[in-house]
């Protein structure tokens, strides 16, 4: 594993060898490298204001990495981030929620008929490739500006990565799993929580994450247009008034928002996958 | 099509998925048409399929729709080719180069992971509502999938064929187009297909936003209006574009890079 790893990264240099004599700063080049690249960035951001002077035109619209921290810091202290941060989230719980309980079943369902499959593949992959935007002016005539239309948009978005997710999954099951547990008697609900839904797990969990991108996505665009209160809102009224470090402020609450689910489906993940090495020890 | 299938044996099972997903999608605008028979019809809530049709055939004669998708086309086309060269030069060179890559990694990640779409009221306020605000969004949007496919193409180069190309004689000019460019491209491809998508999102949220003209203002505005067959009509353009473009470059790869089907 970590023999395949050093030939992978060592593809790019075909000048550089890599001395395997000190393997401590091999392994910690990526991470220095990393860090060093996001300081240098931070550090030449901020102190640009300082070196080139801004004109007054182009100030309206700078901020520095301080000011935003400043601001975000301030919005946690006076309490005024949570009101709409939990507009924000619930709506985007609410939407992704739905979306996992419509699109695992789904999910399974087309996985499992290939004539299901082909009925459904053209409203599928229309769907799909049509970016959701354009369903937001219909989405906010048919449930108005409230939570509903919110939830709507975050569905859509969420939906097809799970289930399309879930299809590669169901579909990827081994033959001779379905065939004994069959042989045995089984239906196809035991069929489909025996082996089917367990061993589809780690494309339905890569598929979450990639929902939870777009629901994040889905909150944000539906609260720029068409929705009265949320971060989304705060963060379109501050660009109006050129409160930039507000809008940063927000862009990166909205980043942390969709790190931290993206770090609880891993966690997820793990438990639920615990079975597997177990099993391949097993055998 | 339904004097051709009758001579053929085994027509209906070659073509059977095709068949039945034109049978559902004939069967979802019947019931959509036949479901107003039964329920009253509130042309300021919802359309019917033959209405959305008349609408979308008054759009087209009179232009209105093309002039409006020729207005949404220009920035797509300035900010998807921007995004594919640049991103296709800068992922070549974080793959290519390891501690190019390493610095910037973490810092393309991020980008990636935060809503770039929240930046929009932003470039629009600061580059206006025309052409320049439009293509920097979709820019932005669309970059991320060509930076990232083309790192990863690099970093999918057997090293094996090089060294083979290498020692068999041959020139460098050999290197980039037996070894390199066959090896990447599809990355490359299969990364654009995903931009595309993105850079749609870019153009409807430009003009959602601030536009006096483009498809994404037409659809915006003729819900303003409740005019809800040209809505659709307009929904439904859109809907085949998305479809053709991605669609389309798919049928690309299969056909250019047979090798890689199947991943």
């Amino acid at each position: 594993m970590t023999e395949t790893r050093a030939i992978e990264t060592d593809i790019g240099g075909p000048l550089e060898s890599a001395a395997p004599a000190d393997g401590l700063w091999h392994r910690l080049e990526s991470t220095i490298f990393g860090a060093g690249g996001i300081v240098v960035l931070l550090a030449v951001w901020e102190a640009l204001p300082r070196i080139v002077t801004l004109s007054a035109g182009t100030k309206l619209f700078f901020t520095t990495p301080s000011q935003i921290a400043e601001t975000l810091w301030q919005m946690f202290a006076t309490g005024s981030i949570w009101v709409p941060l939990s507009v924000s989230a619930s709506g985007f719980a609410l939407g992704l929620g739905l979306a996992v309980v419509a699109g695992l079943p789904l999910g399974v369902l087309i996985g499992r008929s290939p004539t299901l499959n082909a009925m459904l593949d053209p409203f599928i992959t229309a769907f799909n490739a049509t970016p959701r935007l354009v369903f937001l002016p219909l989405i906010m005539l048919w449930f108005g500006l409230g939570l509903w239309a919110k939830v709507i948009v975050v569905f859509i978005g969420a939906l097809f990565p799970i289930l399309i997710n879930t299809y590669e999954g169901v579909r990827n099951a081994d033959k001779t799993l379905i065939n004994v547990v069959r042989s045995f008697g089984a239906n196809e609900w035991d069929v489909a929580r025996l082996v089917v839904v367990p061993n589809a797990m780690p494309y339905i969990v890569a598929g979450l994450r990639l929902a939870i991108g777009r629901a994040v996505l889905g909150v944000v665009v539906a609260e720029f247009f068409g929705s009265e209160s949320g971060l989304g809102v705060m963060m379109v009224q501050a660009a109006g008034q050129y409160h930039v470090d507000k809008v940063f402020a927000g862009l990166i609450v909205f980043a942390g928002l969709s790190l931290i689910m993206t770090a609880a489906v891993q966690v997820l993940e793990n438990r639920l996958t615990l079975w597997r090495p177990q099993r391949a020890g097993g055998e | 099509m339904s004097d051709q299938a009758a001579p053929h044996q085994g027509f209906a099972s070659r073509y059977r998925n095709v068949l039945l997903g034109l049978l559902a999608v004939a069967i979802f605008f019947a019931a959509w048409q036949a479901v107003f028979l039964f329920v009253p019809f509130n042309p300021l809530f919802i359309s019917k399929p033959t209405l959305i049709l008349q609408a979308l055939v008054s759009l087209l004669v009179s232009g209105d729709l093309l002039h409006d998708l020729a207005i949404s086309a220009v920035p797509f086309v300035y900010g998807f080719s921007s995004a594919a060269v640049v991103g296709v030069a800068l992922g070549i060179v974080m793959g290519w180069r390891p501690r190019v890559g390493y610095t910037l990694d973490p810092i393309m990640i991020m980008f990636y992971a935060s809503p770039l779409v929240a930046l929009a009221p932003l470039v629009i306020v600061f580059f206006g509502v025309g052409v320049s605000g439009k293509t920097i969004i979709i820019f932005l949007l669309s970059i991320f999938p060509f930076i990232f496919n083309a790192q990863a193409g690099v970093h999918a180069v057997d090293r094996l064929l090089i060294n083979v190309v290498r020692s068999l004689g041959g020139s460098e000019r050999d290197l980039y187009l037996k070894v390199i460019v066959p090896s990447v491209l599809p990355y490359i491809v299969a990364g654009a297909r995903i931009a595309v998508g993105r850079g749609l999102i870019g153009v409807l949220v430009g003009e959602f936003f601030a536009a006096s003209e483009g498809i994404g203002y037409a659809i915006a505005r003729f819900g303003d209006l409740f005019a809800l067959d040209k809505m659709f009509a307009c929904i439904l353009c859109i809907m085949i574009i998305a479809v053709a473009l991605t669609e389309g470059i798919r049928l690309a790869e299969r056909v250019a890079f047979p090798w890689r089907v199947g991943q």
